[in-house]
């Protein structure tokens, strides 16, 4: 045990970092402004002042729901896509799931640690840190060492993730959410706010709703969170249902699947077909690539159709 | 004058011949004693059979009786050496001869009478394999061991009444084995499938894993119907056939589970043992071994509610008996094998509180302890289960309310129809093989009776790499494919077939 993490720590370190004082000119600019700016910032990965340019902080619920990470990994690929630097904590939930989607498009994206550079938490993302850093995408922190993360280091840690960026989108938020602290802090320095209304009912929805109480811009397409950005704009072409040559029981599924996600059961009584035929239906649907399923439950893959 | 009245001894499912030499002697202070390493049950005996022939109005000689339990180096257990102790006995007072090729057994009870005593199938196995033309064991048991044929079993009642045929005074006649009421019955199952509301994909599964003998893991929230599910399977499987019977039988016969009058097992058994067993308790064990409750549910169910709350240690030891379908229990005295083909039916909560994707309560695990929660449960354990289904909380007032749904429901009658066409094709398949369902298919026999064409192929690789399945649930996949084939009584497995199968592989 000791051995491995002793491996781990030296394949970490052997890795390119080093630290960029506030004198240095590949500081980055924006995170100059803002008042209580880090005087220095340790890093893993390669430092490249591009991938400053053009960030967007995205942040969110470590308790996100099945929607949560569907919108942010439709939203964040989109925009990444555009060539936008995705900014978050690294926190499990909505930050791990930004991190992931930017990866998996070929975008740029940084994670803002709230411990010492040369730890990783949560410990049990330690593939998707190895995954950034291999992408060339940046870790950084402005504590040094295997400094252990406090109560205090996480506000601390959202103010370089809203410092960097020129806008924050806040995906889920609970009404005492660490991610209003983020968005406060990205009003406070004047950068633009943007959040994804969920239900009214939802927990996961109660911070969201004060953000838009206080005049936060709601976010309908990624096309809101691009238009702020000097980038070429995407369009991004969808397949229609009939191209996708699906049969009628097919067809009758993912319509019911469109209005509302389900389990198997009760698609099955939806479309008044045995639960075996339905089941044989939703694998070669999911295997598709039309549906996903997670938590119990089967969804239209909004990325595809 | 010396007496040898033949007995035996059974040691698991086996049994060895004991010759039970009695000798009064003419001789020597008055002493009962007892040689060959008896227990303390074959000790006490003594007092047994001293009392009963007492009150049989039989004097009982006050002379040296020594009895000797041979070969002498096997330990003895049990209460059932007193039938032959006092046959031995009555021989050499009253001058009899006891019959030649009989083999004596039972427990006597004070006033003489004979009890209903364990094993009795076993032994009548035993008589008919070395040649032993009559058995005389206690009524109770007499139709437990006249399901062995070739041999005479006589029923006796008490000491007089075996008395009176040795010495030609009555006629009694062996019994010949025949059904009770109780065992033509079907159980009493708690739960017909038609009472169950919604989980359609659940009682889908449970019907798969009937037809096919597959394990299945249900994972739900409280209250959501895992435990009717399972219990309700036990009203889908088919009654036993002849050769599951006695190897049923056999066991139960071992473990004194066959309650007086009883006879040969024809309904599968239903095991459902708390998670606080021991692992001697599930696997079996014991100094003389004894069946645990995995081979109690040989060719039934083992039922594991709460299977996460199971100590890890006495889930690891299920592993192999799951993937052989024996145990191999090995004690310092000697070492037995008890068969234990189940089907494993276990249930668990998808988080510690339970509530995790449930339509109304919050779930309040964090998702470390989610992962602690699952992780007690062995991803090696895992992979030896079938089937895996998800079986969601049910908003019942909802679901009664909709008449439509409520008169298609089918009941575990219309099920058990289809279960059991398809084990009949089963059994035609592995006439030749020793298998009898298709969960216990090895490799050769899968690619001897599973052959796939080109497009099932691809469509498992592609499933394969989408879903991450390791090579083992690869191999599953293609037997419930088999098995959901069989259902629908066609000989190739299609890709609806495989499709439908992928539906229940493990979920991470």
């Amino acid at each position: 045990m000791w051995f491995r993490i002793c491996l781990n720590r030296l394949k970490i370190s052997k890795m390119k970092h080093g630290v960029v004082t506030i004198e240095n000119s590949k500081y980055p600019k924006l995170l100059k402004e803002i008042p209580s700016y880090p005087k220095r910032i340790y890093y893993k990965g390669s430092w490249d002042t591009s991938i400053f340019e053009n960030c967007l902080a995205v942040v969110g619920s470590r308790k996100m729901t099945t929607y949560g990470k569907q919108i942010t990994t439709k939203l964040v690929s989109e925009i990444s896509n555009a060539g936008i630097t995705i900014v978050s904590g690294f926190m499990y939930g909505i930050d791990a799931t930004a991190h992931k989607a930017a990866l998996n498009v070929g975008g740029k994206t940084i994670a803002v640690m709230p411990c010492g550079i040369d730890m990783v938490h949560p410990q049990h993302q330690k593939s998707l840190y190895n995954e950034i850093l291999e992408n060339k995408g940046l870790v950084i922190s402005e504590f040094e060492g295997s400094f252990p993360p406090a109560v205090w280091t996480y506000p601390k840690r959202n103010r370089i993730v809203a410092g960097l960026s020129k806008a924050t989108m806040v995906v889920e938020a609970g009404e005492k959410s660490g991610s209003l602290i983020t968005a406060g802090l990205a009003k406070n320095y004047k950068r633009r706010l943007f959040v994804v209304p969920g239900p009214l009912t939802g927990l996961n929805s109660q911070g969201i709703l004060q953000l838009i109480k206080n005049g936060a811009d709601i976010v309908t397409s990624s096309k809101d969170v691009l238009a702020s950005y000097d980038t070429i704009q995407f369009e991004f072409p969808k397949v229609s249902s009939r191209l996708l040559r699906l049969n009628s029981v097919e067809q009758a599924v993912l319509e019911e699947l469109q209005h509302e996600p389900m389990g198997i059961d009760e698609i099955s009584r939806f479309v008044k077909t045995s639960v075996a035929k339905v089941g044989t239906i939703l694998s070669f649907m999911r295997l598709k690539g039309i549906l996903l399923e997670e938590k119990g439950k089967y969804y239209v893959n909004s990325t595809r159709v | 004058m010396l007496v040898k009245v033949l007995s035996a001894s059974n040691s698991g499912l086996e049994a060895i011949g004991i010759d039970v030499e009695v000798n009064v002697a003419n001789r020597g202070l008055p002493a009962f004693e007892i040689v060959g390493l008896p227990s303390k049950a074959v000790d006490e005996s003594k007092e047994r059979v001293r009392t009963a022939v007492i009150n049989s109005n039989i004097e009982f000689p006050s002379r040296r009786i020594v009895v000797n339990l041979a070969p002498g180096d096997v330990p003895k257990e049990g209460s059932f050496y007193d039938l032959p102790i006092a046959a031995g006995i009555l021989a050499s007072i009253i001058q009899f001869k006891i019959p030649k090729d009989s083999l004596f057994f039972g427990e006597l009870s004070l006033d003489g009478t004979l009890r209903h005593t364990k094993g009795a199938l076993l032994l009548a196995l035993f008589a008919k394999e070395k040649g032993i033309k009559n058995i005389f064991v206690p009524k109770s048991c007499a139709n437990e061991a006249a399901v062995v044929k070739g041999i005479g079993v006589y029923p006796i009642e008490n000491l007089n009444h075996l008395l009176a045929y040795l010495l030609d005074e009555i006629v009694i006649q062996p019994v010949k084995f025949k059904e009770t009421n109780e065992e033509k019955s079907v159980i009493k199952v708690e739960f017909d499938m038609a009472e169950i509301l919604g989980q359609e994909q659940a009682k889908r599964a449970m019907e798969i894993s009937a037809a096919g003998g597959h394990n299945i893991f249900m994972s739900g929230s409280p209250g959501s119907g895992k435990t009717m599910l399972a219990r309700a399977v036990q009203g889908i499987l088919p009654a036993l056939m002849g050769g599951e019977r006695l190897e049923v039988t056999k066991i139960y016969s071992a473990a004194g589970r066959i309650p007086p009058e009883g006879s040969i097992i024809k309904t599968r058994s239903f095991r459902s043992p708390h998670h606080t067993i021991s692992q001697v308790g599930l696997i079996g064990g014991g100094t003389r071994p004894q069946p645990g409750e995995i081979s109690l549910a040989h060719r039934g169910i083992l039922f594991l509610d709460e299977f996460n709350e199971f100590p890890r240690s006495v889930l690891e030891a299920l592993r192999q008996p799951i993937e052989d379908g024996y145990v191999s229990i090995s004690r310092s005295r000697e070492r037995v094998r008890y068969p234990c083909k189940f089907m494993l039916i276990a249930s668990a909560n998808p988080c510690p509180c339970g509530y995790l994707h449930h339509h109304k309560k919050p779930c309040v695990c964090t998702q470390r302890e989610i992962e602690k929660y699952r992780k007690r449960v062995s991803g090696p354990m895992l992979d030896r289960i079938d089937l895996h289904v998800d079986v969601p909380a049910v908003n019942v007032k909802e679901l009664s309310e909709d008449e439509q749904l409520n008169i298609n429901l089918e009941t575990s009658e219309q099920i058990q129809r289809r279960v059991i066409s398809a084990r009949k094709i089963q059994q035609a398949r592995f006439k030749e093989d020793s298998v009898y369902t298709n969960a216990e298919m090895k490799n050769a026999h899968i690619k001897k009776y599973c052959k796939l064409s080109k497009e099932v192929k691809q469509l498992l690789c592609q499933a394969g790499i989408a879903f991450q399945l390791s090579a083992r649930s690869y191999f599953k996949m293609i037997k419930v494919a088999r098995t959901i084939a069989d259902l629908e009584n066609l000989s190739g497995i299609s890709m609806a077939h495989m499709a439908e199968a992928l539906q229940y592989r493990p979920k991470v």
